[in-house]
């Protein structure tokens, strides 16, 4: 076998002109590589099989459209969502997981895309379908689809997250698996209406402190977004980042990845709220209310509120904090014997870009910092490598992002340590795998961290 | 060519130059001119069902107790429990107290499982909102708004917010009723935690696993696992 691993250094030998120095290092080369194929063999590495032709290149394929609307490949059919049974009594007010294991750059297919209802995904006819803007505004108006899409466009690409992201692991380790550990969050590219020139176009008094968007779902689901000026229902101002830029990058989307919305992410439009928790990016939008208070709602009070360990609870949670998670090595993709690997993860900030990611394979003692994967946008899935010898001993391989606003990922320890552990809510905590020697990877928790 | 029409034809050019300037400025503006129809708030009622957290929006009507105790048995005793314990896995209605809550909490033990509306629901006003519009879960906006006053009276009662099993529930009475969680809520004061971006010696002695997941927890069986043994 070791033949054919020689065979073209020889062949270079022989093109070489008739240099006996020459000749002589490069059959000393030969040696040196055979050696190396002969010992890597001997390691328990075998040769490529002599090829065959493939029966793909003997037959004609499928011609044009056969398959209009083009589908992923039949051998990538395990790359789906997945949900976890026990989590919800149904699967109408319930959530699906994006499989971040099998996901390559930073954008997020729209079927692939997770799925949060709370009073299942409905079908609309956009040709019936209105927004409607009104409240503490000079003209209340009423917009079709089509009027909708007559407004300059604004897109971006943003990453949405679920705020439960992570909360299974609040109480210890139990999902083996970065698509359940990690797959409540997704990135898009996101086009539609500035909110700044829809409040424009219906002339938004002063008065106006908060608006909130409502969705023409079975939830109905509604949450209120503040505005420059705005205070909580005690009277207390909302803090200066959550009301004075939450609401610039706002868009109304109609379209997401280059095509229409799809159904189950909001179809025909929905709002974004880049950065913020996903709930509040109400989707099958039919209303938006500029108001002087927030409602304080349900999913203001009994959902979305983080219990803390004195008992109270906070609300308007709303920036999802710096994140990060190691995609490869994970539980669902091992290692495949000792040698060269790189590292890929994802990174994500709700309060801005990206700045840094660092590494670690030794359980947190010592980061190497990774690299950044252009293009690094805002409030955006950051992709991240690091290239990695694996020396087949057991290694523990975590990732820390910091955003440019200085804040670094924090341990699972430092949250709870603040918070206690029935937050359910924002549990942005750095994440370690333990890759085995026999190249398994599991989910764990270090007590350090 | 007199005076006065060389002074026309020049008046002429400088308006039509000022017409054509005009034109093409604006054609590139961006505006907002003939985008949707204006709609009156009226027109706009049915669908502005939205009630804050002070009672503002709440509609007209009134339910009693006894009312809300016939609709909640048989539209949502079937999930909530027929005590408002919860069942098969939904929401119970009566939960522990907000002073049970914090005891708990500050003991360290998980609270999640433990609450109900008396012991996390920010305001009565926004029960009635959520029932009106979310509720019954199977067909929601199908109650009338007296059904709902009666609905939100009745989960009042067996959540133990409210006494009186004779009590009819309009916009004055919701208004009035405190919940008792009502201010165990405050405003998000994150960042609450400053990690420190160590990149060397960051931690003593060896790094010590305090907990493994367990493969199939997840009960997805298209990933070939067990079921988990509780939860």
């Amino acid at each position: 076998m070791s033949e054919k691993n020689i065979t073209m250094p020889v062949n270079i030998d022989e093109q070489a002109e008739a240099n006996q120095t020459r000749r002589s290092f490069l059959r000393k080369s030969v040696a040196v590589a055979g050696g190396a194929v002969i010992a890597a063999t001997a390691a328990g590495r075998a040769a490529a099989e002599p090829l065959a032709i493939p029966p793909t290149n003997k037959i004609l394929g499928r011609g044009v459209v056969s398959i209009p609307y083009g589908l992923p490949s039949k051998f990538e059919a395990h790359v789906v969502r997945r949900n976890v049974e026990w989590l919800t009594p149904d699967t109408i007010a319930s959530i699906s997981f994006t499989p971040l294991q099998d996901l390559e750059g930073i954008i997020t297919p729209s079927g692939l895309h997770f799925e949060r209802h709370h009073g299942g995904a409905v079908d609309i006819d956009p040709s019936t379908h209105r927004l409607v803007i009104h409240g503490l505004v000079e003209k209340p108006m009423i917009f079709t689809i089509e009027d909708l899409k007559r407004f300059p466009q604004k897109s971006g690409f943003w990453f949405l997250e679920c705020p439960a992201n992570g909360a299974m692991e609040w109480n210890g380790v139990q999902m083996d698996s970065v698509q359940f550990t990690h797959g409540m969050v997704s990135c898009t590219e996101w086009v539609g209406v500035s909110l700044l020139d829809l409040m424009k176009a219906v002339g938004v008094k002063k008065e106006a402190t908060w608006f909130f968007g409502e969705g023409a779902d079975g939830a109905a689901l509604q949450r209120s977004v503040p505005l420059p000026g705005a205070k909580d229902q005690f009277g207390k101002p909302i803090s200066d980042f959550d009301a004075n830029t939450i609401y610039k990058d706002i868009i109304v989307a109609y379209a997401q990845n280059g095509e229409a919305l799809r159904p189950e992410n909001g179809y025909p439009i929905r709002l974004i709220v880049p950065g913020c928790e996903a709930n509040m990016s109400v989707k099958w939008l039919r209303r938006i209310k500029f108001v002087d208070k927030p409602l304080v709602t349900y999913q203001e009070t009994r959902h979305y509120t983080d219990g803390m360990k004195d008992g109270r609870f906070r609300q308007y949670t709303l920036v999802n904090e710096t994140n990060s998670v190691v995609t490869f090595p994970c539980p669902d993709k091992k290692m495949s014997g000792k040698g060269s690997y790189e590292i890929r993860g994802l990174a994500w900030s709700g309060r801005g870009k990206v700045k840094a990611v660092d590494v670690s394979v030794d359980g947190g003692k010592t980061w190497k910092e990774a690299k950044l994967v252009d293009p690094v946008f805002s409030k955006c899935f950051t992709r991240f490598t690091m290239p990695w010898e694996w020396d087949g001993k057991e290694a523990l391989v975590m990732s820390r992002a910091m955003d440019e606003t200085g804040y670094v990922q924090p341990t699972l320890r430092q949250l709870i340590d603040e918070r206690g552990t029935s937050g359910i809510y924002h549990k942005n905590s750095i994440q370690t795998w333990k890759v085995q020697a026999n190249g398994e990877v599991h989910n764990v928790q270090l007590r350090s961290l | 060519m007199s005076n006065s029409e060389v002074s026309k034809s020049a008046l002429v050019k400088s308006v039509l130059a000022a017409a054509l300037f005009a034109v093409s400025s604006l054609s590139f503006a961006a505006g907002t001119d003939g985008i949707g129809k204006p709609i009156s708030e009226k027109d706009i009622a049915p669908w502005n069902i939205s009630v804050h957290f002070d009672g503002d929006g709440l509609p007209p009507g009134k339910g009693s107790v006894g009312d809300g105790e016939k609709i909640y048995q048989a539209k949502c005793a079937m999930c909530h429990g027929e005590f408002g314990e919860g069942a098969k896995g939904y929401p119970k209605m009566l939960g522990e107290t907000v002073e049970h809550i914090r005891e708990l909490a500050q003991k360290g033990e998980d609270t999640v499982g433990a609450r109900g509306i008396n012991s996390l629901w920010g305001h009565a006003p926004t029960l009635y909102d959520y029932i009106r519009r979310a509720m019954p879960f199977f067909a929601p906006q199908s109650l009338s708004n007296d059904e709902a006053y009666a609905t939100t009276c009745y989960v009042l009662y067996i959540a133990e917010i409210v006494k009186d099993d004779k009590l009819v529930c309009d916009a004055s009475v919701l208004k009035a009723t405190k919940m008792p969680s009502q201010d165990n809520y405050y405003t998000d004061p994150r960042p609450d935690v400053k990690n420190v971006r160590c990149m060397n010696d960051c931690s003593k002695g060896a790094p010590e696993v305090t907990g493994m997941a367990v493969v199939g927890v997840s009960g997805d069986t298209s990933r070939n696992e067990a079921k988990p043994a509780n939860h």
